[in-house]
């Protein structure tokens, strides 16, 4: 050890581990779960079915628990600590133009115009996908009529017998949830592939950090 | 310090992924019984199924709460234990100018205090033995104390204030 000065130790001993960037786990787990889900759905489940649905209930879970957690979480993980704000995200842009980096508790401002985007988009999902699947134990009871039902055709010839009343008229509504499911859906892909740049972008720019920090292992 | 912040955020994981289930499971009552009420409007069954969902959300915002807290307390530990290694250091760099030892005395010093004997520390530094007890005998000298722990002691000494801890088991 080196010997200097009693004293100048004093800067270094406030400044525990913390300091160190990372998120709970709790946000890890939120965050990879609903990478998860995203991936089911688009690559596994079969658009309409049972099992479809059940995962878009269970990102639904996932998003509900995040924003529970944005309010009670710890300092960093709460909305109050990354409000969007356009004002702070112009000022970041300033800050990378000049190269200045500035080290960030949360998320920096433009990651969170990216996390509200992405979260509201999740939300027009999750509605529109609620609204055609209706309520999950119908959805998980009678999968191949919604799968029916979501298609919007043909369904009247056949499996009207208990839901008359929800199927007539519903085939107009439902293509145009569809539409704004559809739609939801590749504008999602779009910010995905954004916030991926993002990631790509700024541990670039400031280092692995940002990349480690939602890594599991570092709690 | 490593293994137990480990085990800290499996149990934090595991807890998490339990609070999801809860909330899936509380989506599932809430849209089943908003289903319900607009079929056939409100009857009793209704109306138990609503308190237990409410009961089951109450669930996950304390499951919410309860992980809270052991992030919090978990990260507390680590400030606690980061302080205390802050003013141990301090404590150990005055002493050592106190004493007045030598550079190669220090390093020795520092060895003894982390509990390797004279063999040990012989190896570490790439010195005979010989000299190393050569040195710890000169540094318990300055230090007024006859045996490593004794110099062990002398650090503790400072840094634990018996009477905090001794009410704990009262």
């Amino acid at each position: 050890m080196s010997i200097s000065s009693p004293l100048d130790s004093n800067d270094v001993a406030p400044s525990p581990s913390r300091s160190r960037r990372s998120w709970d786990p709790v946000v890890k787990v939120t965050h990879w779960s609903i990478v998860t889900t995203i991936l089911a759905n688009a690559l596994i489940t079969e658009e309409g079915s049972g099992a479809h649905i059940w995962v878009g209930y269970a990102l639904a879970a996932i998003l509900a628990l995040r924003l529970l957690w944005g309010l009670i979480g710890p300092a960093e993980a709460r909305l109050s600590a990354f409000p969007p704000s356009p004002r702070r995200a112009l000022a970041h842009l300033r800050d990378i133009r000049t190269g200045r980096k500035e080290v960030h508790r949360s998320h920096n401002p433009l990651g969170a115009l990216m996390v509200y985007a992405i979260w509201s988009m999740l939300g027009v999902i999750i509605a529109s996908g609620i609204v055609m699947a209706g309520p999950p134990s119908t959805a998980f009871l009678n999968p191949a009529e919604q799968s029916g039902a979501v298609t919007g055709q043909a369904v009247a010839g056949h499996g009207d017998h208990d839901d008359d009343e929800r199927d007539e008229g519903a085939e107009g509504e439902d293509s145009v949830w569809e539409e704004v499911h559809e739609t939801a859906v590749n504008l999602l892909y779009i910010l995905i592939a954004l916030h991926i740049a993002g990631v790509v972008f700024e541990t670039r720019r400031s280092g692995r950090e940002i990349l480690l920090a939602m890594l599991p292992g570092r709690a | 310090m490593q293994e137990r912040r480990r085990a800290l955020e499996r149990r934090a994981v595991a807890t998490t992924f339990l609070v999801i289930l809860q909330a899936l499971a509380t989506i599932f009552f809430v849209a089943d019984i908003a289903g319900d009420i607009a079929d056939d409007g409100w009857s009793m069954h209704l109306l138990v199924e609503t308190g237990a969902t409410a009961a089951l959300l109450a669930g996950v915002v304390f499951g919410a709460l309860q992980l809270r807290w052991l992030i919090l307390r978990a990260r507390l530990d680590e400030t606690a234990v980061a302080t205390a290694r802050g003013a141990m250091s301090d404590l150990i760099r005055q002493r050592f100018l106190d004493w007045q030892l030598t550079g190669a005395e220090a390093d020795v010093a520092l060895f003894a205090l982390k509990g390797f004997d004279a063999a040990e520390i012989a190896h570490l530094r790439g010195a005979a033995s010989g000299t190393i007890r050569a040195q710890l005998a000169r540094i318990y000298a300055k230090a007024d104390v006859h045996s490593q722990v004794g110099l062990m002691a002398l650090m503790v000494e400072d840094l634990v204030d018996g009477d905090a801890i001794k009410p704990v088991e009262a």
